[in-house]
């Protein structure tokens, strides 16, 4: 089946045991939508501006960068990703220098695509080339920054269990998240799944200024799932099946564990979707905090 | 009474030897092919337990979880995760126990026979 929102896929991997949840995914969409798949492998973060000379990320060793390095590399991601590459999608590897989020985003520059799908770190914290140049990590930087949306697989749990059917998505009622929402329609429509929305009530002391009464928390909930119904309702009938639920808690914990609770398949959120202290002030606002705990395949997408 | 045990695997060969190794220790055993066969079948016997592969041919061992999860006579009832795809022990995070393939027979029916007692 074609599908169009999928057409041409980035994969951004660093071809390691880090990234095999991420492939399982990255695969499994290619070879069910017949994606055009571009595997992109960052190979190393030159050891100061503009070297030829790097510390490869998975020998940590300095190497001299030169095309016969660069052909062998590529050959040893083919090599590594051979059982997946059976010739059910088109393919291509492509290779870089440099801080990776620098360089995905740079290819995703180029070559366009519908979607970045990365996973998660190279999980070697101490010792990872790419975190010891890098604040924060490459996905949070990728998701923040990206133009197009991007599919997160951070843990093995989140990796492919046997298809999509089930969608949650979570808003916050920004413009952003109205984007999101036809986004993740789109998927809904497209592949017959159920959709499940969801809102979070931020109660935290923190986001609140005050500490509020279960009048008032129970009063919000009302609220928002009035706006939900109003907003949301109307366009989710097209679909077979959906739900609408309100939350209160701490956002990222909530969506969570809405997500594990439903078997949810997918989240789709809005990054950057509110000009609030938590999501613009850097790392850590609530769809990175999502990104990096749920059980299963996160897309952010941006403004 | 015997306890009922739902084997649900694609694998004729581990059905195969997963029934004789529950009847052996005095279990009745039942079997299922996928995900589909395997609702039809716990909606019918209502097992005490169920062993239960990932990767199956159409629909995978997490849809089956997800779908008796929603159903309130089915819900309760342990699941045993046995599977040789990598990553398994992420796939049904309430499972009582995953166990890879090939497994060990006698870690196998101590963790039935705690499960089941």
């Amino acid at each position: 089946m074609g599908f169009d929102m999928f057409k041409k896929i980035l994969f951004a991997t660093s071809a390691t045991e880090a990234s095999d949840h991420a492939a399982r995914v990255a695969f499994y969409i290619a070879a069910s939508y017949q994606s055009s798949l571009s595997i992109f492998h960052v190979l190393g973060v030159p050891t100061r501006g503009y070297s030829q000379v790097v510390i490869d990320i998975k020998t940590k060793e300095e190497v001299d960068v030169d095309e016969d390095y660069t052909a062998w590399v590529k050959e040893e991601v083919k090599t590594y990703y051979e059982k997946h590459l059976d010739g059910s999608f088109d393919y291509t590897i492509d290779v870089a220098v440099g801080f990776p989020a620098r360089e995905i985003l740079r290819q995703a520059k180029a070559i366009k695509p519908d979607l970045i799908l990365i996973g998660g770190s190279t999980g070697d914290e101490d010792g990872s080339v790419y975190k010891k140049n890098s604040a924060g990590s490459t996905l949070q930087k990728v998701a923040k920054a990206a133009k197009c949306p991007v599919l997160v697989v951070n843990r093995p749990a989140a990796s492919f269990w046997g298809g999509l059917s089930n969608i949650v998505f979570g808003t916050d009622f920004s413009k952003t998240s109205d984007k999101a929402f036809d986004f993740a329609m789109k998927i809904a429509k497209t592949l017959d799944c159920e959709m499940n929305v969801f809102h979070a009530l931020d109660i935290t002391s923190l986001h609140t200024g005050k500490m509020l009464s279960q009048d008032e928390i129970e009063q919000q909930i009302r609220e928002s799932l009035r706006k939900i119904r109003a907003r949301y309702e109307p366009r989710l009938k097209e679909l077979k099946a959906y739900s609408m639920d309100v939350s209160e808690g701490i956002p990222y914990i909530e969506i969570v564990k809405y997500a594990r609770d439903k078997f949810a398949d997918l989240i789709v959120m809005a990054h950057h979707s509110k000009k609030g202290a938590s999501d613009d002030s850097g790392l850590g606002g609530n769809v990175e905090q999502v990104i990096v705990r749920a059980g299963c395949p996160v897309i952010s997408i941006n403004k | 009474m015997k306890k009922k045990i739902l084997v649900i695997d694609d694998d004729l060969n581990i059905r195969d030897y997963l029934v004789s190794l529950f009847t052996d220790n005095g279990y009745d055993a039942y079997i299922a092919g996928d995900v589909k066969e395997g609702i039809k079948e716990a909606t019918k016997i209502k097992p005490d337990l169920i062993t239960l592969d990932i990767e199956m041919p159409g629909e995978w061992g997490p849809r089956f979880y997800r779908q008796m999860s929603q159903d309130p006579e089915l819900k309760n009832i342990p699941v045993i995760v046995i599977s040789g795809l990598s990553g398994h022990q992420y796939a049904v995070v309430k499972a009582v126990a995953s166990l890879t393939k090939p497994f060990d027979r006698d870690e196998l029916l101590a963790i039935v026979k705690e499960t089941l007692n």
